[in-house]
């Protein structure tokens, strides 16, 4: 059994390097991001505020909001990159987020050796590497520009191999920033077999989309943030309904 | 497939500094990398050391009076320890800015970013450790039991400078200020210490001597790779000074590690 509970979650974001901010003792509200503020002359952005926010096993969370609303943000602290200012974040499961899945990559290595980086780095053992390395080279179907150096990859080449290692593992908490794929279209139908399977085994999935499509056919809930707080939690429509009509309100 | 680690952002550092398949192996292909498309790879930096050793070695040996049968093979322990010394001090104050898409992206323990840099810093040294062979080998020096005295010294003056790697490290990602300082600092440390002289030029006691960390920390190397026995004391201070830069670290970890993904 997987499971993520967050507990009263605040993020202070510090900006560092902004010292003529914190002459302006005051709050200032832009029309995007979190609330920008002041404490002990260190200017910050609560970047999320006060969410609480249970899943249990089978849960396939959308979130959703404006740039800036806190999506990412939240994903980040699923994914134990931040650890919240105030509030607790307990979680039972492997936690696996597929953001920037070009880390580590290096360009004069090559692209069984950049697997193995990958791999190593999204918390496989090199034995288990070893195990899967044919499965993730075939799949990816670069063939003999698997012993080139990534230098010499095309951007459709670099996120296949990206693609492919990423998929290839198991999660029981899948984080996702918008939907991953690869543009090539022969190689599509093939990629969302993948994708979706990989989805499947995990247990639990958050995804933070822009995309109502996204969002209505692969989750069950939604989640909606605004300025860094859940403003609303529950069924996808529900929560789809009140997005639209924050946003209308917003342009009126 | 399912991953028997927990996961590489563990807070603990011996989980860090465990993980040294992930650490291990992102060092290990920085070095073959350096050599894919050089033929020297990095032993270019061993060249260029032996040839500022050769030239330094003749010219100082003239300008201070000294044998150098003597001098040649001092100055080189000297300065291959002391540049393990300061490319480790050089490089920290940068490493997460450096780094800024593991700590951003991804649940890492940055001591794992610190190990990586501090074993290519390792096996950086022993290339050029190839220099002192040849030193040994041109002078006709004979190995001496005392030379199995630089395990030790080495392996404190390794966590010593692990101790200061990890200190600059988070200092460096905070302030930026903290890498020009520190090349600055490093250039007017290799003056001060005796890297070039040799201490007992000066007279005994003296506090330019007793004061500075890195004159213990290289006398515990450099005497042993030389076949002698390190000054009285110099093994004592240099305790004295891994514990210190030891406790520096897990202070700075502990209270600031968890913010660096907000600074880089």
């Amino acid at each position: 059994m997987s499971r993520v509970d967050l507990e009263n979650v605040t993020l202070r974001y510090p900006l560092l390097g902004l010292r003529s901010r914190s002459l302006k003792h005051r709050l200032v509200r832009a029309a995007t991001g979190g609330v920008i503020g002041e404490a002990a002359g260190v200017t910050y952005v609560e970047a999320l505020r006060d969410i609480t926010l249970r899943l249990r096993d089978g849960d396939r969370v959308g979130l959703i909001g404006h740039n800036g609303a806190g999506k990412s943000t939240l994903l980040k602290v699923l994914g134990k990159v931040f650890r919240p200012t105030a509030g607790t974040v307990s979680i039972e499961g492997r936690v696996m987020s597929t953001a920037n899945m070009a880390v580590g990559m290096e360009a004069e290595a090559t692209g069984i050796e950049n697997i193995t980086t990958r791999g190593l780095l999204l918390g496989m053992r090199l034995r288990e590497i070893r195990d899967h390395i044919d499965e993730i080279a075939e799949f990816t179907e670069l063939g003999d520009y698997l012993s080139m150096p990534l230098r010499i990859y095309s951007t459709g080449m670099l996120t296949r191999l990206a693609f492919a290692t990423v998929t290839a593992m198991e999660a029981d908490v899948l984080l996702m920033d918008e939907v991953i794929g690869t543009g090539d279209s022969a190689f599509m139908e093939k990629a969302e077999k993948r994708l979706k399977e990989f989805m499947n085994r995990s247990r639990i999935l958050v995804i933070a989309s822009h995309s109502d499509h996204v969002i209505r056919s692969l989750c069950n809930k939604a989640a909606l943030l605004s300025h860094g707080c859940l403003l609303h939690f529950g069924d996808v429509e529900a929560v789809m309904q009140t997005y639209t009509a924050t946003a209308l309100a917003r342009v009126s | 497939m399912r991953a028997l680690r927990a996961d590489l952002g563990q807070n603990h550092p011996i989980a860090a500094i465990c993980a040294v398949d992930v650490w291990g192996y992102l060092a290990w292909q920085d070095i073959r990398l350096r050599y894919r498309r050089s033929t020297l790879g990095p032993f270019w930096i061993t060249l260029s050391m032996a040839i500022f050793c050769l030239s330094l070695g003749y010219v100082y040996s003239r300008l201070f009076k000294q044998d150098i049968v003597e001098y040649l093979p001092f100055v080189t322990a000297s300065f291959v320890m002391w540049g393990f010394m300061a490319g480790i001090m050089t490089e920290m104050p940068n490493l997460f800015v450096d780094s800024a898409p593991y700590i951003k992206d991804i649940n890492i323990n940055p001591l794992i970013i610190v190990m990586r840099a501090l074993a290519r810093h390792v096996v950086t040294f022993f290339h050029n450790a190839f220099i002192i062979i040849g030193i040994y080998l041109w002078f006709g020096m004979a190995p001496t039991p005392a030379l199995l005295m630089f395990i030790p010294g080495f392996c404190l003056t390794l966590v010593t400078m692990s101790g200061v790697a990890v200190v600059l490290s988070i200092i460096g990602a905070r302030f930026r200020d903290i890498s020009p300082i520190t090349q600055s600092a490093v250039q007017v440390l290799f003056f001060i210490t005796p890297v070039t002289w040799v201490p007992s030029m000066l007279p005994k006691h003296s506090r330019i001597l007793s004061l500075n960390p890195f004159t213990h920390l290289l006398e515990i190397t450099r005497a042993p790779l030389l076949g002698d026995s390190p000054a009285p004391g110099a093994w004592a201070s240099a305790l004295v000074i891994c514990g210190m830069s030891v406790f520096c670290a897990a202070v700075a970890y502990r209270i600031k590690a968890q913010e660096i993904p907000f600074w880089v």
